[in-house]
């Protein structure tokens, strides 16, 4: 059943990719979008139950773990949550002009096309997969990036497009490299499957792995959006449509991530956790800190998102820097709260958006006044970013914090701390800023579409409460995702 | 043919290669670049059909096969033809002057001798020079990319580094599983043809190259 | 390994530089007249035009000094020299120490030194020009040239011309190593500025403001520019015959066991100098298919196309070393 669904899985984005060229009413394409995300979401959650019970399954170039299981669960509830809401972000869209109706269906067919790839990136065991998935989501999110066809969308995503892709150029070195040592170990394994080197990991010789640790890092980093590769994220972020900036900050940065992961674990079996520690601290660090100036001085709500995914990221591979089971733990914990919240986060500035027909937050102003539901929604986004109790966030930070001080980096934990500060200020300047006040002249005042509400309190639910209380069923798979990292 | 001679053989590739990688660091005009990526195809092409008779491995005779058809033919054909399209003839001086694009070069070259010299047994693993001529090709790829504000040039760059990669996948002494190569070719293939559409969108609605708009910053 | 060369060897070598030198330019431009889908002069034509000149009497300019009359011999005389150092029929250290491949390029640099002191001497404007651009390309070419012979010399442990050739053997193209193609292709790049010919320099015209080398010689007349011109010739054919003993030493080693030219035999003298002929030729066919395929660079952009070698040279040398 299990190994069955390994390869159904990939399968369910891609048919429905391939169904929107049925069809060019855009309610049945909708209809077709939502269903789709459904299935997906539904499979998902059984293969969650299946290797629950079971343990690991494997099939082929396919592997299903606990790892692997956090990050496709946040990947079909973001992608439900996107098809949602984008019912009634199309049809807005279309009503001022931002989507033509002929593009429709092939927008709709891209978006399932890049969440199949992102799926195989999540279930690839094979590591030459997991790159050649990588590179596919880079091919078909760039034509999402440019999707509006003006200028600045197109330069954004030639940006984006050579960016990763150079980028993740050095991802296949390091990964050449990985296999080469390991392929060079005597009785060694002549597959790239990442379950068989990990058995023979310890073996391996630590200066090739070292190199090739470092590519890795630098090519899916810059996927990640890790400083200083991160160039092209604030410009695609906010370029993008609205649903593709949700889906590349929530899902696509973390399916990088997972990658990053595959990699360390390889890499601390066979260089020790001391050397992978170091290099992720260095990025994770480099990543808050530069981060922090362009989160102050943003004007474009969009991409000060896009410069607070740079943050957090940043934040998450701090906490595998500092390493063991806390620090892991609070590092997992973290990929899924800002997966959720910074989806939710660009469904609010999107609706804020479509109300004034503006990224400036200059002129975003009073949203309480005009949206008063989406506005509620954007400030719990927001304060949860910004890392206050008692959202999700905040626990996820203070275990990273916990993490850093059991394994005594006090210079890390300063600067982060530090940074962390001043981006919590930013952050609420910025929206407060754009909630209250009064209302400019630019806003439409209609009732609020149920769609985009409807999505956004699916995520709001999930974020309060992962911030209140961790669910069994949740912990349980983040300790045992962490017994797969820290071993 | 004695492994000693397959080094050698490599060895030599990789000066040629490195070579070739000099001629797009300094090309003027686009179309030198190409050709010089293009030659740089074909040599990889050559070193794969030496380690497949070297190693009896068929599945490099493929590789060898479908790079030569690929990115030594097809891919720079199709960049040839973009570059006709967009119809500029014009050259762009790169953002720092050539010549201190070719120093950086020889220091990367040397950095890359110098590092994978410090590795030890790796001769084991990847046969003779290919290593640090791979990581040189690679970050020289990327310094072509950062220097040069026009399309083509960064996609040449960009072919470069992929060349370099490749390079280093064919010596890795068991070769690269053939399924891993076709796909990574596949979506290079992909990248490029999307690339080549957006260049040619821009060029049709804002006469400007893509590689050359700033509009985007802070 | 065979042994030394005979003083006797030497010096006969050295003449026949100087003898076949113009025949080179000859076959040079005969080629390129023939690719341009023109008839051209014949293969005599250097010949006769030195013939000419050494028959006429000298014009000066009224600034020049009196060293202006010594310069062409004087450039003669250290190109000459230089012939001396190249190993043309054998391979194999001179019984004589007369110098190495460092010698020769100081001997070249020291004519182009005093070709540029000639022509600043004489006052002309075009004379001080061509000097002056003359001497912004040398700097670029004589280290380039220095680090080709190190990358060499590093694996024979000498930097004797004979010696290298002989270390090198009758080795073809598949014993080279990595650095020695990097090598040949960096003396490739330089070969047309060393010789003065595009895409660097235009040995053809005296009228463009882009000339170099012959903007030097607008102030020289009958046997003085005769000089020049034989000293030229002559500064060709031992870059070239420096180039192949450096990289193509095939045949030099096998025309002799022992040391001496009588021990060679004629057979082996002759096969030598074909052989020696042969690579010459191949040398003059690339000179004459660069210049007749590419167009003369602006001045500005030599240094970027100078570059290319000097890179070349310097990963060769790396290569070497790590």
């Amino acid at each position: 059943m299990a190994e069955t669904l390994l390869w159904v899985i990939p399968l369910v984005p891609t048919v429905t990719a391939l169904l929107m060229f049925t069809t060019r009413d855009r309610r049945i394409l909708s209809a077709i979008d939502v269903g789709g995300s459904t299935i997906l979401a539904v499979l998902a959650l059984v293969l969650a139950r299946e290797v629950r019970v079971g343990g690991p399954r494997a099939l082929g170039i396919f592997r299903i773990d606990d790892l692997g299981l956090v990050f496709l669960l946040l990947l079909v509830v973001l992608t439900l949550a996107v098809s949602i809401y984008t019912v009634g972000w199309l049809k807005q869209a279309l009503a001022v002009g931002n989507m033509k109706a002929e593009s429709v269906r092939s927008y709709f067919a891209l978006v399932h096309a890049f969440v199949a790839t992102m799926v195989v990136t999540v279930l690839a065991d094979n590591l030459g997969v997991l790159w050649i998935a990588m590179e596919g989501t880079t091919i078909t999110s760039a034509m999402l990036v440019g999707y509006h066809g003006h200028q600045h969308g197109l330069e954004a995503a030639w940006k984006y497009i050579i960016v990763t892709t150079i980028g993740i150029s050095f991802g296949l070195f390091g990964t050449v490299l990985v296999y080469a040592a390991a392929a060079a170990v005597p009785g060694g394994v002549a597959a790239m499957s990442w379950s068989a080197i990990m058995k023979v990991a310890p073996g391996l010789d630590p200066s090739i792995v070292r190199i090739g640790f470092i590519f890795v890092m630098v090519g899916y980093g810059t996927k990640a959006g890790l400083a200083p590769m991160h160039l092209w994220l604030p410009d695609a972020h906010s370029q993008a449509p609205t649903p593709v900036s949700a889906l590349l900050s929530g899902v696509l940065i973390k399916c990088a991530l997972l990658g990053i992961i595959r990699f360390q674990t390889i890499a601390a079996a066979a260089c020790g956790p001391a050397f992978t520690s170091m290099v992720l601290v260095v990025f994770g660090l480099t990543s808050v800190v530069v981060a922090t100036p362009f989160i102050l001085a943003q004007r474009d709500v969009k991409r000060l998102l896009g410069y607070h995914s740079v943050e957090h990221v940043g934040i998450v591979v701090l906490g595998l820097g500092f390493g063991g089971p806390v620090g892991t733990y609070g590092a997992l914990l973290h990929v899924v709260n800002h997966g959720v919240t910074k989806a939710l986060a660009f469904f609010g500035a999107g609706t804020a958006i479509a109300r004034y027909g503006t990224r400036d937050m200059r002129v975003i102003r009073g949203l309480f006044a005009v949206a008063p539901i989406g506005a509620t929604f954007l400030m719990l986004a927001a304060l949860s970013l910004a890392g206050v109790p008692p959202f999700s966030i905040f626990v996820s930070e203070l275990l990273v914090l916990r993490a850093g001080i059991g394994h005594g980096h006090w210079l890390a934990i300063g600067i982060f701390l530090t940074m962390v500060a001043v981006i919590f200020a930013g952050i609420l300047h910025h929206v407060g800023a754009m909630a209250f006040g009064r209302p400019t002249a630019a806003a439409t005042r209609e009732p609020e579409a149920w769609s985009p509400l409807l999505a956004m309190l699916l995520l709001a639910a999930i974020m309060i409460l992962l911030g209140i209380t961790i669910p069994a069923s949740v912990d349980g798979l983040l300790r045992r995702a962490t017994g797969v990292i820290v071993g | 043919m004695s492994t000693e001679t397959v080094y050698t053989i490599v060895d030599d590739l990789g000066a040629l290669l490195l070579f070739t990688m000099i001629l797009i660091l300094a090309a003027g005009q686009i179309y030198r670049a190409i050709y010089a990526v293009a030659a740089q195809s074909f040599l990889i092409a050559v070193a794969g059909a030496v380690l497949a008779m070297a190693t009896g491995n068929t599945d490099l005779w493929v590789i060898a096969g479908i790079t030569l058809a690929v990115k030594a033919i097809s891919l720079p054909w199709v960049l040839h033809w973009v570059v006709r399209k967009m119809n500029v003839r014009r050259e762009v001086e790169p953002v720092i002057p050539v010549a201190l694009t070719l120093a950086f070069a020889v220091m990367v070259v040397v950095m890359a001798f110098h590092l994978s010299g410090s590795l030890g047994p790796v001769r084991q693993a990847i046969t003779g020079n290919a290593l640090p001529v791979g990581i040189a090709l690679t970050l020289l790829g990327v310094l072509v990319m950062a220097t040069r504000k026009t399309a083509m040039h960064q996609m040449v760059g960009l072919f470069a580094s992929e060349n370099g990669i490749f390079f280093t996948a064919m010596a890795v002494t068991k070769g690269m599983p053939l399924i891993i190569e076709i796909g990574v070719i596949l979506d290079v293939i992909l990248a490029v043809l999307v690339m080549a559409i957006m260049v040619l969108r821009v060029r049709s609605t804002v006469d400007a190259d893509i590689a050359g708009l700033d509009r985007l910053r802070g | 390994m065979s042994g030394e060369r005979s003083f006797a060897l030497v010096l006969l070598e050295m003449t026949l530089l100087v003898l076949f030198g113009p025949l080179v330019t000859g076959t040079i431009q005969k080629l390129k007249a023939r690719l341009q889908s023109r008839q051209g002069a014949g293969f005599l034509q250097p010949y006769r035009d030195l013939a000419k000149l050494f028959r006429k009497s000298t014009v000066q300019a009224d600034t020049a000094s009196g060293l202006f009359r010594a310069i062409p011999v004087l450039v003669l005389a250290a190109t000459v020299t230089a012939g001396a150092l190249v190993p043309v029929v054998r391979a194999g250290t001179p019984a004589v120490p007369i110098g190495d491949a460092l010698m020769l390029l100081g001997l070249l640099a020291l004519a182009r030194f005093l070709t540029a002191v000639g022509a600043l001497d004489a006052g002309g404007a075009f004379g001080g020009m061509g000097a002056s651009r003359e001497m912004t390309i040398a700097p670029l070419v004589e280290p380039v040239l220095m680090m080709v012979v190190f990358s060499t010399a590093l694996v024979a442990g000498t930097t004797e011309l004979g010696a290298l050739a002989a270390h090198r053997g009758t080795s073809w193209i598949f014993a080279w190593h990595a650095a020695d193609f990097l090598g040949v292709t960096a003396m490739l790049v330089l070969l047309p500025a060393e010789t003065g010919r595009i895409p660097v320099d235009n040995p053809d015209t005296h009228l463009e403001l882009t000339m170099l080398h012959e903007g030097m010689l607008l102030e020289h007349s009958g046997p003085g520019l005769g000089c020049m011109l034989l000293a030229s010739h002559t500064r060709q054919i031992v870059t070239l015959g420096f180039v192949s003993a450096l990289f193509f030493p095939i045949a030099v080693n096998d025309a002799g066991a022992d040391g001496s030219l009588v021990g060679a035999g004629a057979g082996g003298f002759v096969l030598g100098l074909a052989a020696f002929a042969v690579k010459i030729l191949v040398l003059a066919i690339y000179l004459a298919l660069v210049e007749s395929s590419y167009a003369k660079l602006r001045l500005f952009r030599v240094p970027q196309y100078l570059a290319i070698g000097f890179v070349c040279a310097l990963t060769a040398l790396a290569l070497r070393i790590l």
